[in-house]
């Protein structure tokens, strides 16, 4: 390490320790501010792309810190930014929407918390909307995590609405039945016996004994299934398993790695719904009218994005360029 | 000593740890990811005893009500997977390595023949003409996408004429479809990076609400 | 009696009269009233449903059972009807339990909460609020299971179809007749990577995915690998391979031990060429990166199944140099590969090289029988495309009955 690397991590060091034990808390910046930190960073990127238009290009490192100050910026500024509803956002919920009360909802948590940030804010979106309109909730898990997951995102829809607590049983309006390995060979014998696969629940109560589970034997006692997926097992899995081959009707949940995969079987009717990513999240929370970890991050991802789009420009001028210099 | 708090430095540390890596790597990289990679193994293997060993083979053969006995059938062919450790008798763990491939092939071949095959043929079939152009468009899109698509991924034709200008035709279309998976993956990586964003300023240092 | 005494005697007379008059007309008019209330609350019974059928659901394991009915002739849309009432009873028994109720109009419902090959009686009862008609009963029905599922006889015949192609094909490959596969030009991409590793003289790395042998894209890579690692033995270049799964570790040793020997130098085999690193996804290309960066490889393989990994590996590789060649058929995932690398095997291009280097029949002859697979697909998309644009456009009865007949071709109804 040289000189000036040991006084940057020296100078990052006392800004964390300030920023902890100094700084007031929280940091709000006001209107005027905000503007003038986003003409800056134009401003910043507009000489960036000039330099590389001159032949001076910059290094990746560079472009590493303006993602993370586009990312981080929008957390501080006061700004709403519209969220417009895609139609398979829409299709989702209004799915949903048609489920009379007590009717069941099987909800597969197939993620881990590296994609909570993505799934997160649509699972407590959606757990708050199904236990205000009277849904029963059977959650279950593919991946280890998931089931955990899930209890997350109830303890957080009972803290945002804490009546909710008080009207919602355990075993009752909800059970988890917890994770279970085997992936596409669970969702295949769930589609016979979900209690051959999960003879307890999460809290080891024998199946046959949780109120909500009286006459559940399998997919067709399910009125519909909501899945959460990060990956495999997932989605995929759950349409090719239970909606080709149980009449399963579902909408899904994915991060936005995941939802172009998703695409063909929504548009093939497989799915009725799709929430792809973070964006899709924040649509679900402007639908149920739950405003939260989505529609805020909502406004640093998309300036993340114009910074990214601006880079990409920027890159593609310094391609050309380097052709035209080589002939 | 809140143990809480201890918790959340010592997660805001490693995730600046990981983080340096961008910078370039350094030892404090290296320890993090050490850690990060001998916790993982660690985790993986207690979630595959507690969740395999002990609740799929151990509780089941010796529940006292009703003991089961095919768990023993997984418990003999995994048990012959580790066979593999010993020369002599290295070949038998191709049974059970037999076993998983063929169940799974068995399985996948109805899953993706019906799901990824059949289903998606019969929602390419889609009318071009449908009486408004914007409907027009979509479908054509649809089906050139398809068909050119195919082309391109059949092997026992050169691409040569109209055929290559076809298959030219369907790399395009995929290119097209990386181009907005790729933005839609950079999309799920902030939202990763946004996730550790918030820990650090809003869990960590209290900086946001 | 005298005249006063007579007529006041008389008045008490009129007066009683008239009082008993009154008394009793207030209790006739009472239960005048009283008639009238009981006029206005008749009870109306609704006349009971038709007929009622019952029949066993078809091909769902014997869980379901379909029950029909008539409408009851009062069930007019005037309020008469408020639903009707579903029991079920064994057919031994004679203790009915209402099931469900559903809404006036309606004339069916699945019963899906029965037993298989219990024998059972339903009642259907028209409901005008808490008043009930008298059962109509159906016959006995059993929920039964069936053998086959003749729903699926399409899926059968196309299934039978491509797999007897793809049989065909393997059994021509085994008899000796050379298949054509059209030229992959990734193939020559990785002949000239292992040459630029020998040239720098430094390492390979080899990643196979991170998925474990049940997916046919690790098969895929580790057979690639076969090839890779008769070049790495017959040169003496060093070879690194990381992997996440247990079972590819053991599998991968053994091809390259097999090159190793196959290039007469056994000793120069080190079980260390593949090392086990974790199965978590994170921990492992953090591991990864930390080997790229430290052993600078020349070359970097990615070839098999990868997930969120996939970026941050393949712009690691770049940051340090190496050609990279990918290949995977997880969509997701392309759009990185084919960005950061310099090549990349795109979706089945991965399982053909994987053919066209082992040239082992059973490779060689499922692509062939895969690909008359796409070329039926391809035909059904032509001419179901082309009918039902007709059939949208001018109608007629050929195209539509084309249409429909190409849709359930390829539908699957459960």
């Amino acid at each position: 390490m040289n000189i000036k690397e040991v006084i940057a991590v020296i100078l990052i060091i006392a800004f964390f320790l300030c920023a902890y034990f100094l700084f007031p808390k929280p940091v709000e910046f006001s209107q005027t501010v905000s503007i003038i930190l986003t003409i800056l960073l134009a401003l910043t990127l507009l000489v960036i792309g000039v330099m590389t238009f001159m032949g001076r290009y910059i290094e990746r490192r560079v472009v590493f810190l303006f993602v993370g100050i586009a990312l981080t910026l929008p957390f501080f500024m006061q700004f709403d930014l519209p969220v417009p509803i895609s139609p398979e956002v829409q299709a989702a919920y209004d799915e949903l929407e048609k489920l009379p009360e007590g009717s069941k909802v099987l909800a597969a948590f197939d993620y881990d918390p590296p994609s909570a940030p993505e799934l997160q804010p649509m699972a407590v979106a959606f757990m708050k909307y199904a236990f205000q309109r009277g849904l029963k909730i059977i959650i279950m898990g593919l991946w280890p995590q998931g089931p955990q997951q899930a209890d997350q995102a109830i303890q957080t829809a009972f803290e945002v609405i804490p009546e909710l607590e008080d009207k919602i049983k355990y075993g009752r309006d909800y059970v988890n039945l917890g994770f279970q390995s085997g992936n596409e060979f669970v969702i295949l014998r769930m589609g016979e016996s979900f209690k051959a696969m999960f003879p307890t629940d999460i809290y080891n109560t024998p199946y046959d004994s949780i109120p909500i589970l009286k006459n559940v034997k399998n997919y067709s006692n399910i009125d519909y299934c909501f899945n959460f997926s990060a990956g495999k097992p997932g989605t995929v899995e759950w349409v090719q398993g239970a909606v080709d081959r149980f009449n399963l009707k579902m909408s899904a949940g994915n991060t936005a790695v995941q939802a172009p995969m998703a695409y063909p079987y929504l548009q093939a009717g497989q799915l009725d719904g799709l929430m792809g990513g973070m964006a899709g999240g924040a649509e679900f929370e402007k639908l149920t009218e739950h405003y939260d970890k989505a529609t805020v991050f909502i406004k640093s991802q998309s300036f993340a994005h114009a910074v990214v789009i601006v880079f990409i420009i920027i890159g593609n001028v310094a391609f050309f360029r380097g052709r035209r210099r080589k002939k | 000593m809140d143990w809480t708090t201890f918790g959340v430095w010592l997660a805001a540390v490693f995730t600046l740890g990981i983080i340096s890596f961008l910078y370039r790597d350094n030892i404090f990289y290296k320890l993090c990811e050490a850690i990060f990679v001998g916790i993982s193994a660690g985790y993986w293997l207690i979630t595959f005893f507690w969740d395999n060993l002990y609740s799929k083979f151990y509780s089941q053969v010796t529940d006292p009500v009703d003991p089961q006995w095919t768990p023993w059938i997984g418990f003999v062919l995994g048990a012959l997977m580790l066979t593999r450790l010993f020369e002599k008798i290295g070949w038998l763990s191709r049974w059970p390595l037999a076993f998983i491939i063929g169940a799974t092939a068995g399985v996948y071949m109805m899953f993706y023949f019906v799901s990824n095959a059949m289903l998606q043929v019969s929602a390419t079939i889609l009318p071009i003409y449908t009486g408004s152009i914007s409907g027009a468009i979509s479908n054509l899109f649809i089906i050139v996408g398809t068909f050119c698509g195919l082309i391109y991924f059949f092997f026992s034709k050169e691409h040569k004429g109209a055929f290559g200008g076809a298959a030219k035709i369907g790399i395009w279309f995929l290119m097209a479809t990386f181009g907005a998976s790729f933005g839609y993956t950079v999309m799920s990586r902030m939202s990763l990076m946004l996730g550790r964003l918030d820990f650090l300023f809003g869990q960590w240092l209290g900086l946001i609400k | 009696m005298d005249i006063t005494k007579r007529n006041i005697k008389n008045l008490y007379c009129v007066h009683l009269i008239v009082f008993l008059f009154l008394i009793s007309s207030l209790t006739v008019f009472a239960q005048t009233e009283t008639v009238a209330e009981e006029d206005t609350t008749t009870i109306f019974i609704p006349q009971s449903p038709i007929s009622v059928t019952a029949e066993d659901y078809k091909y769902d394991r014997g869980e379901s059972v379909v029950i029909n009915w008539g409408l009851s002739p009062d069930d007019d849309g005037s309020g008469k009807v408020t639903g009707y009432e579903i029991f079920r009873s064994e057919a031994e028994q004679d203790d009915f339990i209402s099931v469900n109720v559903v809404a006036p109009g309606i004339s069916t419902f699945r019963d899906k909460s029965v037993e298989n090959n219990v024998e059972y009686i339903y009642g259907i009862a028209a409901l005008n609020g808490d008043d009930a008609s008298p059962m109509t009963l159906s016959e006995p029905v059993l929920p039964d299971t069936e053998i086959v599922n003749w729903n699926l006889l399409n899926l059968f015949f196309i299934g039978l179809l491509i797999a007897g192609s793809v049989i065909y094909f393997i059994a021509h490959a085994k008899r000796g007749k050379k298949l054509f596969i059209r030229k992959i030009a990734g193939l020559e991409a990785i002949d000239e990577a292992i040459g630029r590793a020998t040239e720098m003289g430094r390492p390979i790395l080899f990643i196979p995915g991170i998925n474990d042998m049940d997916d046919v894209q690790t098969i895929a890579g580790i057979t690639i690998l076969g090839r890779v690692a008769k070049v790495v033995a017959d040169y003496d270049i060093k070879i690194n391979m990381p992997v996440a799964r247990s079972i590819v570790m053991t599998t991968a040793r053994e091809t390259i031990k097999e090159a190793y020997v196959g290039a007469g130098r056994p000793d120069a085999y080190s079980d260390n060429m593949v090392r086990y690193i974790t199965d978590e996804q994170f921990g492992y290309v953090a591991a990864v990166d930390g080997i790229m960066v430290r052993e600078k490889p020349a070359t970097c393989f990615y070839l098999g199944a990868f997930f969120a990994e996939s970026l941050i590996l393949a712009e690691t590789g770049n940051s340090v140099g190496a050609i990279q060649i990918a290949g995977t058929a997880m969509p997701a995932q392309l759009p990185f590969f084919v960005a950061a690398c310099d090549y990349t095997l795109i979706g089945e291009e991965l399982f053909a090289a994987s053919a066209y280097l082992s040239n082992e029949p059973k490779q060689l002859g499922s692509l062939k029988g895969q690909d008359v697979g796409k070329f039926m697909a391809m035909a059904a998309i032509a001419l179901g495309v082309i009918s039902v644009t007709i059939a949208r456009a001018w109608g007629g009865s050929f195209f539509p009955w084309l249409d429909e007949f190409m849709h359930r071709l390829f539908t699957i109804t459960n």
